[in-house]
């Protein structure tokens, strides 16, 4: 008896010993253009914004980043080497899109490490001749780690949650690695008699499978400023000032409804608003990529990040 | 989720003893099964329980399969307009939702039958038309244009096949589209992986004329059909390898430039829109992109029918 006391006051270990285990274990995510918080796995991530604002987009590059691996044949690409689950409630994800971006950062990533070596110019062409099964074989295996499913109502969407536990550790046992991410697009919130249920679900899973979730949300911002896309495109053509576009100065706090169950708001531990502006960023290959507005509603943050999109992903300009 | 019980008949792993160990801890449906069992009787009732509610969504499918799948199926069909089909880099894409706005008389009609007559050459089209605006004279009048000349019989026999690949069917509200639209998911269920002729493209002229009825700001019933509606449409699209056009009115907005109708909640449902507008006392139509999953809106184009 004496000798259980003493063992309930030996230490298991020093906090700076636990925080270096935790940050091992768990480490922070920054994901651009979220990088100014860092998240880490057990964060649910909202995104908000009106309809093409690029939300998808950013679901994407998160998914790109956590399948690629962090070192590979010698190339850094930076990414965590874990799979990506990604349940479409919204059915109108572009596979060959996906494929396009993942393509290029693999190339990038490539090229970067190459032109570091310093070869000249028929040195890096056979080079890049040679990389190319490597990059053929890379590409095949973050595929693989990139798992999708889509949901067309809300029965559907419950089964898939329910039977994920189960799914999560047949992976395991196949692939050796474990999911890390869970993104959800929908663009508008039709299960609000399942709400409670899933989100239920959801907290029980994240309790056995530690994973950092992301969902899409779309919001109406206030009236004057909504998006009327031939407004826009009549902008787009003619010199015709236009008393009705949507200009959007950074210091403006547009207002939005709240329209989800308290049972997602309170499970919800981070909040993002994305819009699009007005203005244009003009290359060179006369492509005008439009700029986007990011904004950090929880926790609350006073500065707002600009980025735009490219054939790369997502590029902060700001 | 149905009750253990009634699943025995179909599943005889699921008998009484499974049953009660279920019962003991509060089982009574599909949907509670949890895995804490000890016997191999018992993994198996509760592996078997699990298949079942798999089976009630979609199968998992990694990237490397779904990306087979596109490049596999998910073809290009051009619709016989040039100017169209460079603005889209090929024509519409098998899978996807394409929705035509544009306020009245801006060609999407006569879009529609030019796309339906050309994929009708190799593939089966059905034709669902709200407004009494399918017209087999304009579908031969455009064929007519493309077939080289030789005998009259022969380009009649032509005439003939193509204009059996084109089934039209006149609904007047969504309900009767919902049946048509059951109906055509059956039909294609059993259709798919035969060979021969299969189904590649669904036209619905016009859409709006059968939701605005329903579209009331007192009840949400009229949005939920709505949204029920462009999901089966996609389900349709995706699992059965069909491309589908819609048609859409424009109606008064701010400032007085048109918007299309159906509003925001139909806004998110199509892949691409695409809005039309014809020049005043001539053939020369514009068609510009609202949206595209992979092209900027804005890009406009002109052409002829």
């Amino acid at each position: 008896m004496g000798s259980h006391a003493k063992a309930w006051l030996v230490e298991d270990e020093s906090a700076r010993e636990m925080l270096d285990r935790v940050l091992t274990e768990r480490p922070f995510l920054l994901l651009p253009p979220l990088h100014r918080v860092p998240l880490r796995v057990g964060n649910v991530v909202e995104l908000a914004g009106p309809s093409s604002s690029s939300k998808t987009h950013i679901l994407i590059q998160a998914a790109i980043t956590c399948i690629l691996p962090k070192l590979w044949k010698g190339v850094s690409y930076g990414g965590l080497g874990h799979s990506a689950m990604f349940i479409d409630l919204d059915c109108r994800f572009d596979v060959l899109r996906f494929s396009e971006l993942l393509n290029h950062r693999i190339m990038e990533a490539a090229n970067g490490s190459s032109s570091k070596v310093g070869c000249h110019q028929k040195d890096s062409e056979a080079q890049f001749a040679r990389m190319k099964p490597y990059n053929e074989e890379l590409f095949a295996l973050c595929m693989k780690r990139f798992l999708y499913i889509r949901c067309y109502d809300s029965s559907e969407f419950l089964a898939t949650l329910k039977t994920l536990h189960y799914r999560l550790q047949k992976e395991r046992e196949v692939h050796g690695v474990n999911v890390h991410l869970l993104l959800i697009d929908r663009k508008s919130w039709h299960l609000q008699n399942v709400s409670e249920a899933v989100v239920q679900e959801i907290r029980r899973l994240l309790l056995v499978h530690p994973m950092l979730v992301m969902a899409t949300k779309a919001v109406v911002l206030g009236n004057k400023y909504s998006t009327n896309e031939l407004t826009w495109n009549y902008r787009k053509w003619s010199a015709v000032d236009n008393p009705y576009s949507r200009n959007i100065t950074s210091d403006q706090q547009l207002p939005y409804r709240e329209y989800m169950p308290a049972a997602w708001q309170s499970f919800v531990t981070h909040r993002i608003l994305v819009r699009a502006t007005d203005d244009d960023l003009v290359n060179g290959e006369h492509q005008n990529n439009s700029i986007y507005l990011l904004e950090w509603l929880l926790p609350p943050l006073n500065s707002l990040d600009k980025f735009t999109v490219r054939d790369t992903g997502v590029f902060i300009l700001s | 989720m149905a009750r253990l019980a009634n699943l025995e008949t179909e599943y005889p792993v699921l008998d009484s003893t499974v049953r009660n160990f279920c019962a003991s801890h509060g089982i009574f449906s599909a949907a509670f099964a949890e895995q804490n069992n000890s016997s191999e009787r018992l993994k198996e009732g509760i592996a078997q329980v699990l298949s079942v509610i798999d089976d009630m969504h979609q199968p998992w499918l990694n990237g490397m399969e779904l990306l087979e799948d596109a490049k596999r199926n998910k073809h290009v069909f051009p619709t016989g307009i040039q100017g169209i089909d460079l603005l889209l880099g090929g024509g519409i894409r098998v899978g996807q939702l394409t929705e035509l706005v544009g306020p009245s008389s801006s060609g999407k009609t006569q879009v529609c039958l030019r796309t339906a007559s050309n994929v009708a050459r190799n593939h089966m089209v059905l034709y669902l038309d709200t407004g009494n605006s399918f017209s087999p004279q304009r579908i031969a009048y455009f064929l007519g244009k493309t077939i080289n000349p030789s005998s009259a019989q022969a380009k009649n026999q032509f005439l003939q096949k193509v204009m059996s690949n084109i089934s039209c069917h006149s609904v007047f509200d969504i309900f009767a589209m919902f049946d048509v639209l059951h109906q055509l998911e059956s039909y294609l269920r059993c259709q798919d992986g035969r060979g021969g002729c299969q189904m590649r493209l669904l036209i619905v002229d016009s859409i709006s004329s059968l939701i605005s009825p329903v579209l009331g700001s007192s009840s949400t019933q009229g949005r939920a059909l709505m949204t029920s509606a462009g999901y089966l449409l996609k389900k349709l699209a995706h699992q059965h390898n069909l491309a589908v056009l819609i048609i859409n009115h424009t109606v008064g907005g701010e400032g007085g430039y048109s918007k299309p109708a159906l509003g925001d909640s139909w806004k998110c449902i199509p892949h691409s829109r695409l809005f039309l507008s014809c020049d005043r006392g001539s053939n020369n139509y514009n068609v510009s992109i609202l949206r595209h999953p992979s092209m900027a809106s804005g890009k406009a184009a002109r052409f002829v029918i």
